[in-house]
């Protein structure tokens, strides 16, 4: 048995819970949080984000831009959606390329991290079945 | 691979977040949580609270960092020189696979 914790983007929630119903793992818990990521190391891909929030800002002040700065310097935290999956051992592939394939975009960045964590053991709880037949 | 789960004052997450950052670890995921502890929450009179509100901050990192994350939200997440009750709660888990998804590559 092993957890699936998958981080996404606020928008990309309903994608990512269809691919999980046509993989097959229907059942999930998801909450709202906040995070951030890597810092970015590549310059020039900072100085791309930059201009297009510029451009959106249509405006051209020293607040205008110290808030892009302040929005790019990677100490700000970021709205995502977090999903918690259980799941049996051999199915783990599957799931994971399936969100992947739901959650890839062309931003290069910020599109999410999954992390996969062992668990002892599950219950549930109508029927008081264990283990694997649990989930 | 090991998962950092550390529940702390909400007015300490900011100053655990950038001494994180600081020494080098910057990805961190926050979550606003209710929760009490051994102390059963905090009883005024007759009335009890025992959904007291925390953040979780959750982090996945190398094998080898643990000591030194470990160090820094415990040295942050205290009250004063000697700490005090609801201070908070750290746990370690271990984390089989990690996956970026812009990526798809395995490993942090």
């Amino acid at each position: 048995m092993k957890e699936i914790i998958a981080i996404v983007r606020m928008n990309k929630v309903s994608v990512t819970k269809k691919a999980l119903i046509n993989v097959g793992a229907a059942g999930f818990t998801a909450s709202k949080v906040m995070g951030r990521g890597k810092l970015v190391e590549d310059k020039s891909l900072i100085a791309g984000r930059r201009k297009t929030l510029m451009a959106l800002a249509q405006k051209d002040d020293q607040a205008t831009d110290k808030l892009i700065t302040e929005f790019l310097d990677g100490t700000r935290l970021f709205p995502r959606r977090l999903f918690n999956v259980m799941a049996h051992d051999e199915e783990v592939p599957k799931i994971i390329a399936a969100i992947i394939a739901a959650n890839k975009t062309e931003h290069k960045v910020g599109d999410g991290k999954i992390f996969v964590l062992p668990v002892l053991d599950a219950i549930r709880v109508r029927t008081k079945e264990s283990g694997e037949a649990a989930i | 691979m090991i998962m950092i789960r550390a529940i702390v004052r909400p007015d300490k997450k900011d100053l655990i977040l950038n001494e994180l950052s600081g020494a080098g670890f910057q990805a961190a995921t926050v979550v606003d949580v209710v929760g009490r502890g051994k102390q059963k929450g905090i009883t005024v009179g007759d009335v009890i609270y025992d959904e007291i509100p925390k953040s979780l901050i959750m982090l996945v990192i190398n094998d080898g960092e643990k000591e030194d994350v470990l160090d820094i939200i415990l040295r942050h997440a205290k009250t004063g020189e000697t700490g005090a009750f609801g201070d908070g709660k750290i746990f370690v888990s271990p984390v089989d696979e990690v996956y970026t998804v812009s990526s798809s590559l395995a490993g942090l």
